[in-house]
């Protein structure tokens, strides 16, 4: 088994002159919960798009499930499952029809299963796909993915628009399957608490670029908003990473984003000659915005390197 | 792979070949019908361009079930920008030949009504001496008419919009040519050459145009 079920090296993808992907490189690691998480337009779509072999790159690599893509994306969507972000079967054909005509293009086909999520799903099998809720057809478009055993999923914002109660369906289909096969999921959402809850690994793109590719929690706890007094001219020599520093008032206390934060880093701040007086935790949502921001914002006094 | 790929085409055109498929049984019958009229007063002159006036029926029904069908094939797959198509664990040379031999199979269907419904015919009328009937020739002859349109359309529709909008762009572009030469009062013709090069032998079309009776002498 390959150690990573994705691996993209250095990619580039263009729309006519415009760089939609500038030398991308990213790894999920086989058996993870890849959450992959970013503004509109930030490139998430396309990178997926890339990783099914729908588009052909400028440059780069793209390796799934041990498969080179394009070249060889047959024999890898034969192992991956696909949740797009809109709906896209035949509105002609009826729930029960749409199943049996996935069916036929996949040898690791489950019908056992695929029934019973019918069941679970509640989905009418004689309702036209056409005339399905955007809900249901995002449940039977999960079915479709999972019936067919795939040892990787790929979902593009799948619950983006969908109720509570039809989320916590999918993702509980979604983990039990993730629990029984060890399966790899590559998901994009705008639902970050969501992400947060399931993933184990995050990914964060912003303007066709990946500015965090990290494990979850290491996100969730390096990310931290440090107000210091006093700080040091330049931040080099710190083991943590300083994305911006704004100034809080006028007596010299300014407020850090940081990264790769560690309780056990304070001692380099007073090291550096300055004096941290608060370590403020943030969530995933507020490590995520701010990532972004830090991004976006010149940065003051001293623009750090990411 | 194949045969959900001919259900699901099956789905988006069985109303056309259903009809298309009973038009075709008919026509021989009715232009026979409709030229018997005359043969009864024994001018076999007047019988044969009776059956001729139906003639032009055939290629016509070829076209448009080939044009029809070409188009019924890809619609699903355009609705949704062919992205659940290129999902498929399959090449995508694979994909369009199961998608081609779907259509065929589905052509099929108006092909065996004309072929029924010349035999009938044929077989309905006593010709007088020295005229023809040639039920299957004619058969044969609307299968590969309607093959031709449906490969020629098939092809085109299996693009983007606009692939299918350069080409008949480009169609149209010719007619303004000339509808502006011949407004300036040049005698010019850009089309006929056009039309030439596609109607007639060796061009893909030849065979739409020239005769098509049942009868003949």
């Amino acid at each position: 088994m390959n150690e990573y079920a994705v691996e993209i090296g250095h990619l580039t993808y263009r729309v006519k002159t415009a760089f939609t992907l500038d030398d991308l490189s990213l790894r999920v690691p086989t058996g993870s919960i890849y959450g992959f998480l970013g503004p509109n337009g930030s490139g998430k779509t396309t990178t997926i798009r890339l990783i099914l072999g729908l588009l052909r790159p400028a440059s780069g690599s793209i390796t799934v499930l041990g498969n080179a893509v394009p070249a060889r994306a047959p024999a890898a969507l034969a192992r991956t499952g696909y949740v797009p972000e809109a709906p896209h079967l035949d509105p002609t054909l009826t729930v029960a029809e749409a199943i049996w005509f996935h069916s036929q293009f996949y040898a690791t086909w489950d019908a056992a299963w695929a029934a019973r999520l019918l069941d679970d799903f509640e989905l009418d099998r004689q309702r036209l796909f056409g005339r399905l809720s955007k809900g249901q057809k995002g449940k039977l478009m999960m079915l479709l993915a999972l019936a067919q055993r795939p040892e990787l999923l790929v979902l593009d914002e799948p619950t983006d628009g969908l109720d509570p109660v039809v989320r916590r369906d999918m993702l509980s289909a979604l983990l039990e399957y993730v629990s029984q096969r060890r399966a790899t999921v590559f998901i994009s959402s705008h639902l970050i608490h969501e992400l947060e809850r399931i993933c184990d690994w995050v990914g964060v793109m912003d303007n066709g670029r990946l500015v965090a590719d990290v494990e979850m929690e290491r996100f969730k706890t390096g990310m931290k908003r440090l107000k210091v007094s006093h700080g040091p001219t330049h931040t080099e020599g710190l083991p943590f990473r300083v994305l911006t520093r704004s100034p809080t008032n006028g007596n010299g206390t300014e407020m850090w984003l940081v990264r790769d934060w560690a309780p056990e880093m304070a001692a380099a701040v007073t090291a550096a000659g300055g004096e941290l007086q608060q370590v403020i935790d943030l969530d995933l949502e507020e490590g995520f915005v701010e990532l972004l921001r830090s991004f976006r914002v010149p940065r003051t006094r001293e623009a750090a390197d990411v | 792979m194949f045969r959900a790929i001919l259900y699901q085409q099956w789905k988006w055109t069985r109303i056309m070949v259903g009809l298309a498929t009973v038009a075709g049984f008919a026509v021989p019958i009715f232009s026979v019908r409709y030229a018997t009229r005359n043969m009864e007063h024994g001018q076999a002159a007047a019988f044969l361009d009776g059956v001729q006036t139906w003639g032009v029926v055939y290629p016509a029904l070829a076209g448009a079930v080939g044009v029809l069908i070409a188009i019924g094939v890809w619609t699903a797959d355009h609705r949704g920008r062919h992205v659940y198509a290129l999902t498929l664990p399959l090449p995508r040379w694979k994909y369009v030949l199961l998608r081609f031999a779907a259509g065929s199979v589905l052509v099929a269907g108006p092909i065996a009504g004309v072929t029924l419904g010349s035999v009938i015919a044929a077989a309905s009328i006593s010709l007088p001496a020295g005229l023809h009937a040639y039920p299957f020739a004619l058969a044969v002859r609307f299968a590969l008419a309607t093959l031709v349109a449906f490969t020629m359309f098939f092809a085109v529709s299996s693009g983007t919009a606009r692939t299918a909008s350069i080409i008949l762009g480009g169609l149209a572009a010719l007619v303004v040519i000339q509808v502006l030469l011949a407004a300036t009062g040049l005698e010019t013709n850009i089309l006929m050459p056009v039309l030439n090069a596609i109607l007639t032998v060796p061009g893909p079309f030849a065979i739409f145009s020239g005769r098509w009776m049942l009868v003949d002498v």
